[in-house]
């Protein structure tokens, strides 16, 4: 990481170095800030930046996939080879054996549910943060801020005597409510923001033609506000569909109402050193998300900005 | 018929009437977020500052006030100490490499863009893939990488250097290591992106006045790009030091908190208190140590947004 550092150090030298020589600067550059100079040095280290950080990130997920895909036996034959030389589903047939499906269903039916319940509760609850003035407004976003703030770590262990209590434990509907009341923090002030872009005039304009409140957010916000929920929605997906320590604790035992998190978990706890079908097993549960993620990367961004500074 | 019309229309109206003052005060819209966080949020807390204070347990069926015991024996429990290191060991790291790391590739990307260079896309969506691994699985695809024998991907390349084969999860420091490696290379894009926004956010104006006083590259960074995104790399920083220190499922999945206790952080041992051990009282005292921490971070993050707003 260094190394970076120093090439910008690099990079001014060679700048001053350049100055004099006639540099290729090609039209749709001209006029960019730092683009009129062209110091190769500082180009090459951002280029070494890059094959760094691709190569880091990505490498693990391409060996994963190949190992997952290897016949019994290859992953440790020698000499050692990224491609593997003969493709098996083997490990992917006893993963699903194991139960794959049956997670997989679970960790769908939970996020969509989920993240359908998260929407309907954190915009009207948004639309009120960001419409109306009422006593202890301020002090009640604070208290949504701090539960945002909080990891659903920390109350682990009242959160089960009270799913216990609701008799919850044990069932996907508990799991689902409880999302809602950990992730809509978050969603309600990333939604807030977006209400609070849209102009008031269009409220005033819709409850002249007659729209009482409910109408003016169906017929008139919610288009505008669209992107916001879609960014919550998505983002949401992430969450719900990774999530393990609350599913882990509300599931129990009970292989049949288990999240993917927590099949592949246990199965990895199973078969201890099939690496082969702990690479299948991560390989299927991964697969989902980083589809999804892959088509809408641009909306994961603005989450994770948007949703990390309230201050703006 | 047509006085039948109207009495209609009028209690009509007056439903419609009640419904429209219903929806003009804000409480119905929070009523749902009020129960669920009520519920769900605020209770538990409650309850866990409560449980701290008794011996709580899920095989003993009665439930006694012991005050401070809880807190009295943590502090003076060797282990607990213990995982306190080791949790400040494996936060501090994981903040130092995140902010680091994401602070490189922010001005990288954003210096790809800037100058058009090929790949600024392709890295942003490289780290931003590791991010969105479920915890669960970035903990075993790392054990399925660091697979202690010359066959694993890690010890294969370390080996055709020359090194290893190293026993990155029996070894008591390689572990802690290995945790720290996998934690950035799931953290890295969160800090990435967010320093990245607040070079989005610098006024081009700055660079171009800096440039008319004749500021070299470096001065321009130094000068304007520093000052500029440092509230933002502060808020990163505090909010990667609250990831980092209630990190669970990546541990827990990639070496569960071993070799012995050796990359056991606060939440793996809160964990392994209430649920394995049973003692919810002992669990709920470190969940309290746990939620002081978490809280006074948040009071440095509220505090970051006080300054940056003051600017």
């Amino acid at each position: 990481m260094t190394d970076d550092r120093a090439h910008t150090d690099g990079g001014t030298a060679t700048e001053d170095e350049t100055t004099g020589r006639p540099v290729a600067t090609s039209g749709r550059l001209r006029g960019l800030v730092g683009a009129a100079r062209s110091p190769l040095a500082l180009d090459l280290g951002v280029y070494a930046t890059y094959a760094v950080a691709i190569g880091f990130f990505v490498f693990p997920v391409l060996w994963v996939a190949s190992a997952s895909l290897r016949p019994p036996g290859e992953l440790f034959s020698y000499p050692f080879r990224l491609l593997p030389a003969e493709v098996s589903l083997s490990a992917y047939r006893r993963v699903f054996r194991a139960g794959m499906v049956t997670w997989l269903f679970n960790s769908i039916l939970v996020t969509v549910i989920g993240v359908a319940s998260i929407v309907v509760v954190s915009v009207p609850a948004a639309y009120a943060f960001s419409r109306f003035e009422f006593r202890g407004r301020r002090g009640l976003l604070g208290i949504v801020l701090l539960f945002q703030m909080i990891s659903p770590v920390i109350i682990i262990v009242p959160l089960y005597t009270v799913m216990s209590t609701l008799g919850l434990l044990r069932t996907r509907v508990g799991l689902v409510l409880l999302y809602v009341g950990i992730q809509t923090p978050f969603s309600i002030w990333l939604l807030k923001g977006y209400f609070d872009t849209v102009p008031m005039e269009l409220d005033y304009a819709a409850r002249i033609d007659g729209c009482n409140r409910l109408q003016t957010l169906r017929h008139v916000l919610l288009r505008p506000v669209a992107p916001g929920i879609a960014v919550v929605a998505i983002f949401n997906t992430v969450l719900t569909w990774s999530e393990f320590v609350l599913a882990f604790t509300v599931l129990g035992s009970e292989s049949a109402l288990h999240t993917i998190s927590i099949g592949v978990y246990k199965f990895q706890g199973q078969y201890g050193n099939d690496w082969r079908a702990i690479a299948a097993a991560s390989i299927v549960g991964m697969l989902p998300l980083v589809i999804v993620f892959l088509g809408l990367q641009r909306y994961f961004v603005k989450g994770l900005i948007e949703g990390s500074l309230k201050g703006e | 018929m047509a006085t039948d019309g109207g009495v209609g229309e009028r209690i009509r109206w007056s439903l419609g009437s009640v419904w429209r003052r219903l929806l003009d005060h804000p409480l119905p819209w929070l009523v749902p977020t009020l129960l669920a966080l009520a519920v769900f949020q605020f209770y538990p807390m409650i309850q866990a500052v409560w449980m701290s204070f008794t011996d709580e347990s899920l095989v003993r069926p009665t439930v006694d006030f012991v005050g401070l015991q809880q807190y009295v024996r943590l502090a003076t429990d060797p282990v607990f100490w213990e995982m306190l290191e080791v949790t400040a060991i494996y936060a501090f790291s994981s903040v130092v490499l995140h902010v680091l790391a994401g602070l490189v590739l922010a001005l990288a990307i954003d210096y790809g863009v800037r100058r058009g260079l090929r790949g600024h896309l392709t890295t942003r969506v490289s780290v931003l893939l590791a991010w969105i691994v479920p915890g669960i699985i970035i903990g075993l695809v790392w054990k399925v990488m660091l697979v202690e024998s010359r066959f694993g991907a890690v010890n294969h390349l370390l080996g055709t250097l020359g090194v290893g084969p190293v026993p990155f999860r029996s070894d008591p420091t390689f572990a802690l290591v290995s945790t720290i490696v996998a934690g950035t290379w799931r953290g890295t894009a969160f800090s990435m992106i967010m320093i990245y926004g607040g070079l989005q956010r610098v006024p081009r104006r700055l660079y171009e006045a800096a440039r008319v006083d004749g500021a070299g590259r470096l001065a321009r960074f130094r000068h304007v790009t520093l000052p500029q995104i440092k509230s933002v790399v502060f808020i990163t920083t505090v909010l990667v030091t609250i990831y980092a220190l209630n990190t669970f499922d990546l541990i827990f999945a990639l070496t569960g908190g071993g070799p012995g206790r050796a990359t056991q952080v606060l939440a793996l041992f809160m964990y392994q208190e209430a649920f394995q051990d049973y003692a919810l009282g002992r669990g709920a005292a470190i969940a309290v140590v746990m939620l002081v921490a978490n809280l006074l971070l948040t009071g440095a993050y509220l505090y970051a947004f006080d300054v940056s707003e003051e600017i």
